[in-house]
């Protein structure tokens, strides 16, 4: 575990440098992702400029769910990202298999490859947006709220990280699982609304099959009276922690069954 | 013109040879849809309408605006990848102009997309959504040339990519902004005339909700008449604008070419 935690941090340095030879391209990846986030909140207000509430939720609530959902998946995005290429710039070109010739795991060494910058936008974004909505809940913020909140960011991030480890390690039998994971990605939008909006077959999906619920509208439900959903939040991050049992597992179980596309 | 005629039938021939990126975009489409659905039903929850539309012309709108969304991008990533690997040197020397050969290639993908994804989308939504007729019988044949128009004007922005490249080296990011600033200003989420008068006002100064929003409005009335027709001419304008401003910077822009080959 030591050597692991020192090898990231050769990467993460090898990283960091790359970052600050491309200044100009590191502030376009930020301000990329930080209006792609920033437009989404523009869009929410302005449909709260012509309503009061959105079935029964006001505008911070519904702007406290998407600042779980930003931190989330800025974590995720930060961090985890080359699991985007796997297909892409490892398994097609022949590239995993350097990996795989290393004594360390294959999968830190892919996660440990790439620092993605632009994550920063959305966490930014996330931050400000937390900032402005969670005075406005009707809670007191103490200590042990604070503590559960980072508990269910953390959760938030580990479901976004196992959702695409599963649907990446598909890579391993098609070569490159790319569309399915974009079109897997974009149900989570679903997750930045109350999901008592949607009926029962969106919300049985979300909870059940995809668990995006919990990124974003359950755990925000923790901090919100009267929405019914309470007693599924708590289950955050048990949920999380499963996912990522499962999709680490089928990881293994693509890796053992990978054969090379070189020659 | 023939040779970018050939050009564009064999991009519709790639396009229907791949079909994953095919059902992930269709599937995304179908997702998205019901997103949307589910979200502006419980906008329209306690009230008959919002910004003088009833629900049933703002879902006809988001639906429209949704699928003309598809159309606002185009080749620029491409272009700008060509820039950066050099491979743009090759091209240029080429019998063909580059720019007219990349806008017939996206122009052929375009096609393909309306007639596999774009019309049963929206016989989709017809069925399902319930999305309105035109508001009059003079609507329609408007809001498919304004459509023509703003398909033509996204086309041609989109090479501004691979005009910054040869400045920038972060296409992916690049990409990301352009989508981002597209999704909002062209009216995509929502109709610009919900905007606060602000933002509205300086939509009104750029061409981007010529793309999506013009179009779709005119489908569902909310420019009519008069109204209608100055902004199909005011998408001509920008049209001829942009395709003019793209060609000069683009001219500047590939002197560099000889500078990097030395």
């Amino acid at each position: 575990m030591r050597r692991y935690v020192k090898l990231y941090w050769q990467f993460f340095k090898t990283r960091l440098k790359v970052m600050m030879e491309y200044r100009v391209d590191f502030l376009i990846g930020v301000a990329s992702v930080l209006l792609v986030q920033a437009t989404s909140v523009m869009f929410v207000r302005i449909v709260f400029d012509h309503i009061d509430v959105l079935h029964g939720w006001t505008f911070h609530q519904l702007l406290f769910i998407y600042a779980i959902a930003m931190l989330g998946r800025s974590i995720e995005h930060i961090f985890f990202d080359n699991l985007w290429v796997l297909g892409m710039e490892y398994i097609r070109p022949g590239n995993f298999d350097r990996l795989l010739i290393r004594p360390v795991n294959p999968l830190f060494h892919l996660i440990a490859d790439r620092v993605q910058q632009d994550g920063f936008g959305s966490l930014l974004v996330g931050l400000v947006v937390l900032f402005t909505s969670a005075p406005r809940l009707d809670i007191s913020w103490g200590a042990a709220e604070v503590m559960l909140l980072l508990l269910m960011i953390a959760s938030s991030a580990a479901i976004f990280l196992a959702v695409n480890l599963f649907f990446a390690a598909f890579s391993f039998w098609m070569v490159d699982s790319l569309p399915i994971m974009a079109t897997v990605q974009g149900t989570s939008d679903f997750a930045r609304y109350p999901m008592n909006i949607y009926g029962k077959g969106i919300r049985y999906v979300l909870t059940w099959l995809i668990p995006y619920g919990f990124t974003a509208y359950y755990p925000a439900t923790l901090f919100m009276e009267g929405s019914g959903d309470r007693s599924i939040a708590a289950w955050s991050p048990a949920v999380a922690a499963a996912s990522l049992t499962i999709a680490y597992l089928f990881w293994k179980r693509g890796l053992s069954s990978f054969s090379s596309t070189g020659n | 013109m023939r040779k970018y005629w050939e050009m564009m039938k064999s991009q519709i021939k790639i396009d229907t040879t791949y079909s994953a990126w095919y059902w992930a975009g269709t599937v995304s489409m179908l997702l998205k849809m019901l997103l949307v659905y589910a979200f502006w039903h419980a906008v329209y929850e306690n009230r008959a309408s919002v910004n003088d539309m009833p629900l049933h012309a703002m879902i006809t709108y988001v639906v429209l605006a949704m699928l003309l969304n598809n159309y606002v991008a185009g080749v620029g990533v491409q272009l700008a990848g060509q820039v950066r690997d050099g491979s743009v040197a090759i091209e240029l020397m080429r019998p063909y102009n580059l720019l007219d050969k990349l806008v017939a290639l996206d122009l052929g993908t375009k096609i393909t997309g309306t007639i596999r994804e774009g019309l049963p989308l929206l016989l989709i939504a017809y069925l399902f959504i319930g999305i309105d007729a035109p508001a009059t019988w003079t609507a329609l044949p408007l809001s498919i040339a304004s459509a023509a128009m703003g398909v033509l004007i996204g086309t041609q922005l989109d090479l501004v990519l691979g005009v910054a490249a040869f400045w920038l080296h972060y296409i992916w990011g690049l990409h990301t902004l352009r989508s981002a600033f597209l999704l909002f200003f062209t009216g995509a989420l929502a109709p610009v005339s919900m905007f606060p008068d602000w933002l509205r006002t300086a939509s009104g100064f750029m061409p981007f909700q010529s793309m999506v929003y013009v179009p779709a409005a005119i489908y569902t009335g909310q420019l009519a008449g008069g109204d209608a027709l100055t902004a199909i001419l005011v998408q001509a304008g920008w049209l001829v604008f942009i395709y003019a401003a793209i060609r000069f910077s683009w001219k500047l822009a590939i002197r560099k070419v000889v500078i990097f080959g030395g």
